[in-house]
């Protein structure tokens, strides 16, 4: 009877450890391995259902929309449910060979197995429908609507606004890090230039998700957890820029046959009113697939449409560069108010040869030299200064640096000091012959159409140097929250506002009775100065500066056409054109208007010589 | 007069109701759920018709309870060989359902014998060794019941149901460890079945168990002919088992056997490890306290497949999470350990050797599915006592418990007939 109590213990004590390995064995996976098995039913059983919000709108300052959106038709591929069976049917609805859809499934599980991938973006609406029509027999194959970017005014604004493509790799990465609550995804569409993807974080708005329970068939049943992880989407913000679409339209069409740039300025704010670069391209190319003509327009033609020419491209300002050394030589000390320099058609340094001037101008003041755009009053003021001071003074205008601006690609340009004459020439060998040059505007010199707008809007506003910048305000569409571009506060500049007078009577005296004259805007007073800058390759550069009106500046503008000849030419009608329609709202119809339009859209730059 | 039911166990009855409640519950969810309507039309009412069987096996466990003693000794063999009977008679007539040969349809009503089968055997098996006579040598005994158990097992085999036949194999050493047999020698029966399964899931413990047992077989022994068995028995499933798996078993036979120590892995997760993975996920998502009653994400969505049957466990672990595990297991231990103290209180060993049999079966079943569908074992077709869909089961297995419990209510009856 012992032995049977014995047995019972020994049958009671295996029942005790079954039940406990099974207990243990519960804890392990319940318990200390729940978020493995959280992971793997989630990826399952739960669909996220992505909404894409709408890309924050562009406004410019008068109202009118210039980016918004319409929508675009992808399809998505969730390699974990695709059948691969499927392939030819998906592929004869997608009208592309088993390859292709072969290669996007790679892509797709490369990426993610669960998550689904945008593997063909931009169908059209037939292929649409066709997928939609035939969905409940392709597993793992689902669609989206999204809105893409569409450009309603005749503005181009490339190089301004930026186009969206379809995120890299590899910034991706970087998104994905930087704005965490963005929620990026492989697929997404991110700003790639320009205010697109200066103001990426901002228009992109943030995507929401519905979370679906999704049963063995790949079937939605219900929403998960009643909705409690769903979010909606929140939109991106609206964007303000300072832009005219109008000025930048009409300076775009008068751009015809011409390379370079044009920058129009508000001198009170320094606000972008337009920003012109030519060749351009439409930034619709960039929202459906491109096709092999524009992509080798785009990416491989010496025309070369993706470069800024406004903020990059470099060349010497020529007689532009006048205004500045007037406002350097009169703060400097090296001429007085009233002071003359007699031009007996050259400087002396250069006997006959080198410094010559256009003409005989006799004895000139600062602004006649302006107004008469004398070239050996110039060599003086520079023959009576050093390259150190002249570096200094460039730079309180903003030139040989970058211009701190929300414009991502520019160029700092070249301004010459000892040291780059040192590099260049040899220490000691050189001399006054070396740097003369720089006082007119040519030799060593580089500037952009961006940093020649913001100089001029400098000397019409007499000496604030602003910021240039494109948006104006950013507006949240659901609060209506305010947010302005970061910024740097203007600088006065240490010049005597009493000099910028006499510069700006130069200039006025330009428009009127100088090489301006065929420029003027009816009934509106100016102040510019022409430029021709001798360019290596070529035929000179036209260039031109200019504010208006004069005694109050709303604009101010620098056009630069490459190869173009003559300032006055073709860079002066077009900035006076811009000028008028931004002043006046439009431009009547008048003589002057007749002589400017013929003489803008005549001019053409040299073709390139590949 | 007392009443006649003054001697019944309540406890264990409720243990019962408690299970079958819970499992009830987990059926329900899992055709009623948000799902239901993509259920196929042959499992949508399986709540309804468990319920029913519910009804039925509580009427069986009523019936047993009213019979006397006598007739469950008179009967049993008989019942035995009627169950023999219907096996091969499914064998010959039966219809084949997920592989297995196991349905005996009578008259549009299916009827999975081979739950009958357990009932029959632990009977006759209870009958042959409450009948040993004196002095009559153990092992003589023991070996009658080991072919009583063998019998059902191989038909049952025959009829590719190799889980249910299963539970009668390993009935063996339970059932001899109760007639007297030596607790060694029950170990070393054992022995073969512990060495072949750590020699799939990890092969140097394998080895160290088999070094170990046969070193422990002589310590406690000291016979050689013990030893050498011990070592023939563990050492030679592992080297068998090692063998196969390197070179006789085909790559498909060995993924069958060894998939469940990593179904995760790529070459198994869709194909023989589903099951597995599935069913972890439930199990392992459900937390500490589960998602829900109707909330698993894997059993709303139809992720485990059979989850109503076989796989009925991993909608409870889902849903209500370790506690709700913990209860089942629970439930089981006082239903197994009460049934062992009912039996020790009945003097005559016909009443103990049934409740011992019944316990053998429920824990078989409970060891065997638990483990399988936590992928501690591989998966092998069997399903949960009193939790899974299955009226042929419910109804055996209650059947089977309404008689231990009669015989320990009506334990003075026995003194009649005394030894």
């Amino acid at each position: 009877m012992e032995e049977y109590r014995i047995r019972v213990r020994i049958f009671i004590g295996i029942i005790f450890v079954v039940i406990g390995i099974l207990g243990l064995r519960l804890g392990q996976l319940q318990l200390l391995d729940q978020d493995d098995f959280t992971a793997e039913s989630r990826n399952n059983a739960i669909r996220e259902n992505r909404v894409i919000p709408a890309r924050g709108s562009v406004i410019d300052r008068n109202g009118v929309l210039m980016v918004s959106n319409q929508p675009s038709y992808n399809i998505l591929f969730t390699p974990r449910y695709f059948d691969e069976e499927k392939i030819p049917l998906v592929a004869n609805l997608l009208e592309v060979p088993d390859s292709v859809v072969v290669q996007k499934l790679k892509e797709a599980r490369a990426w993610s197995g669960f998550r689904p991938s945008r593997s063909f973006t931009g169908v059209s609406f037939g292929v649409f429908s066709r997928v939609q029509e035939n969905q409940y027999r392709l597993s793992g194959v689902t669609y989206e609507i999204v809105e893409k970017r569409s450009y309603p005014t005749s503005a181009n604004a490339s190089h301004a606004l930026g186009y969206i493509r379809e995120v890299s790799g590899e910034h991706l990465g970087r998104l994905e890090e930087q704005y965490p609550e963005r929620l990026y995804r492989q697929g997404d569409l991110v700003g790639q230039t320009g205010v697109e993807r200066r103001y990426e974080n901002y228009l992109r708005g943030i995507p929401g998700s519905a979370f679906k329970l999704v049963n063995v068939h790949g079937r939605e049943i219900k929403s998960y957890q009643d909705g409690a992880e769903d979010h909606s989407p929140e939109g991106g913000y609206t964007m303000h820029l300072h832009m005219d679409s109008r000025v930048q339209a009409l300076a775009e069409s008068l751009f015809v046959n011409k390379r370079g740039g044009a920058v129009a300025i508000d001198p009170n704010t320094g606000g972008i009113i337009a920003l012109v670069s030519k060749p351009d391209f439409a930034p619709e190319y960039f929202s459906s697939r491109l096709d092999s003509a524009t992509a080798a327009y785009l990416f491989q033609s010496n025309e070369k449409p993706l470069l800024n020419r406004a903020t990059t491209n470099l060349m010497p300002p020529g007689s532009t560069w006048k205004p500045f050394m007037s406002l350097m030589a009169l703060q400097e000390g090296l001429i007085r108010p009233g002071q003359t320099v007699r031009c007996g058609g050259g400087h002396p340094l250069g006997r006959g040869r080198f410094f010559s001037c256009m003409g005989v101008h006799g004895p000139l003041t600062v602004e006649s030299a302006i107004q008469h755009s004398c070239n050996t009053f110039f060599f003086e003021m520079m023959y009576r200064t050093d390259i150190e001071t002249f570096n200094r003074y460039a730079h309180l205008f903003g030139f040989g640096e970058r211009a701190p601006t929300d414009i991502g690609e520019q160029a700092p340009g070249l301004i010459p000091d000892s040291a780059y004459f040192n590099r260049f020439a040899g220490e000691g060998k050189w001399g006054p012959g070396w740097t003369l040059s720089l006082g007119i505007g040519q030799g060593n010199m580089g500037v952009s159409p961006l940093q020649l707008a913001r100089y001029v809007a400098a000397v019409g506003n007499r000496g604030t140097l602003y910021p240039p910048h494109l948006v104006a305000q950013l507006v949240n569409p659901e609060t209506g929250t305010v947010t302005y571009p970061d910024l740097p506060t203007p600088e006065r500049m240490p010049i005597e506002p009493q000099y910028f007078d006499m510069v700006k009577e130069g200039m006025r005296r330009v428009m009127e009775a100088g090489t301006g004259r065929l420029a003027q805007i009816p009934g509106i007073p100016s102040g510019g100065k022409t430029g021709t800058a001798q360019s290596p390759h070529g035929r000179d550069d036209s260039v031109f500066i200019m504010f208006a009106p004069w005694d109050n500046p709303q604009i101010a503008l620098a056009v630069q056409c490459e190869n173009a000849g003559f300032g006055g030419d073709c860079a002066a009608p077009i900035a006076s054109l811009m000028a008028e329609l931004y002043l006046k709202g439009e431009i009547p119809d008048s003589p002057a208007k007749t002589i400017r339009m013929r003489r803008a859209l005549s001019a053409r730059s040299e073709p390139l010589s590949d | 007069m007392r009443a006649w039911y003054r001697n019944l166990d309540y406890i264990t009855l409720f243990a019962w109701i408690g299970l079958v409640t819970v499992g009830l519950t987990a059926i329900y969810s899992t055709t009623h759920g948000p799902a239901s309507e993509f259920l196929l039309d042959s499992v949508r009412r399986n709540f309804e018709r468990q319920f029913m069987w519910f009804g039925i096996s509580a009427g069986g466990i009523l019936v047993c309870l009213l019979l006397p003693v006598r007739f469950f000794q008179k009967m049993a063999f008989p019942a035995y060989l009627f169950t023999l009977a219907l096996l091969v008679a499914t064998l010959l007539i039966g219809r084949e359902v997920n592989g297995a040969k196991s349905w005996l349809y009578i008259g549009g009503f299916g009827l999975q014998v081979s739950e009958l089968a357990k009932v029959g055997t632990v009977l006759a098996v209870a009958w042959l060794l409450s009948n040993r006579r004196p002095n009559s040598s153990n092992v003589r005994y023991g070996l009658m019941g080991v072919g009583l158990l063998l019998i059902p097992g191989v038909l049952i085999l025959l009829q590719n149901d190799t889980g249910t036949a299963l539970v009668f194999f390993a009935l063996v050493p339970i059932m001899l460890f109760w007639s007297g047999l030596p607790l060694t020698t029950v170990v070393l029966l054992v022995s073969p079945a512990i060495a072949g399964y750590f020699a799939i899931v990890y092969m140097p413990v394998a080895i160290l168990f088999s070094v170990g047992f046969t070193l422990w077989m002589y310590l406690d022994t000291k016979d050689y002919r013990v030893t050498a068995l011990a070592a023939m028995f563990t050492g030679g499933v592992v080297a068998v088992a090692s063998f196969a798996l390197a070179k006789v078993l085909q790559p498909h036979q060995i993924a069958r056997i060894v998939s469940f120590t990593n179904p995760e892995a790529a070459e198994f997760r869709s194909g023989v490890g589903y099951h597995l993975v599935q069913s972890k996920a439930a199990i392992g998502s459900g937390g500490l306290t589960g998602k829900g009653f109707m909330e698993g994400t894997q059993t709303q969505g139809a992720y485990i497949p059979e989850q109503s049957t076989d796989f009925v466990f991993s909608v409870i672990g889902e849903e209500f999470g370790f506690m709700g595990a913990m209860v089942i297991l629970l439930l089981f231990a006082i239903l197994l350990i009460r049934l062992i103290v009912l039996g020790t209180q009945v003097k005559h060993p016909f009443g103990s050797m049934v409740a011992a049999g019944a316990v053998g079966v429920y824990l078989i079943h409970v060891f065997i599915n638990i483990g399988m569908v936590t992928g501690l074992l591989p998966v092998i077709g069997i399903p949960l006592p009193f939790l899974s869909y299955g009226g042929s089961a419910l109804l055996a297995n209650s059947a089977m418990l309404g008689i231990a419990l009669n015989l320990h209510m009506r334990r003075d009856d026995f003194s009649i007939y005394g030894y």
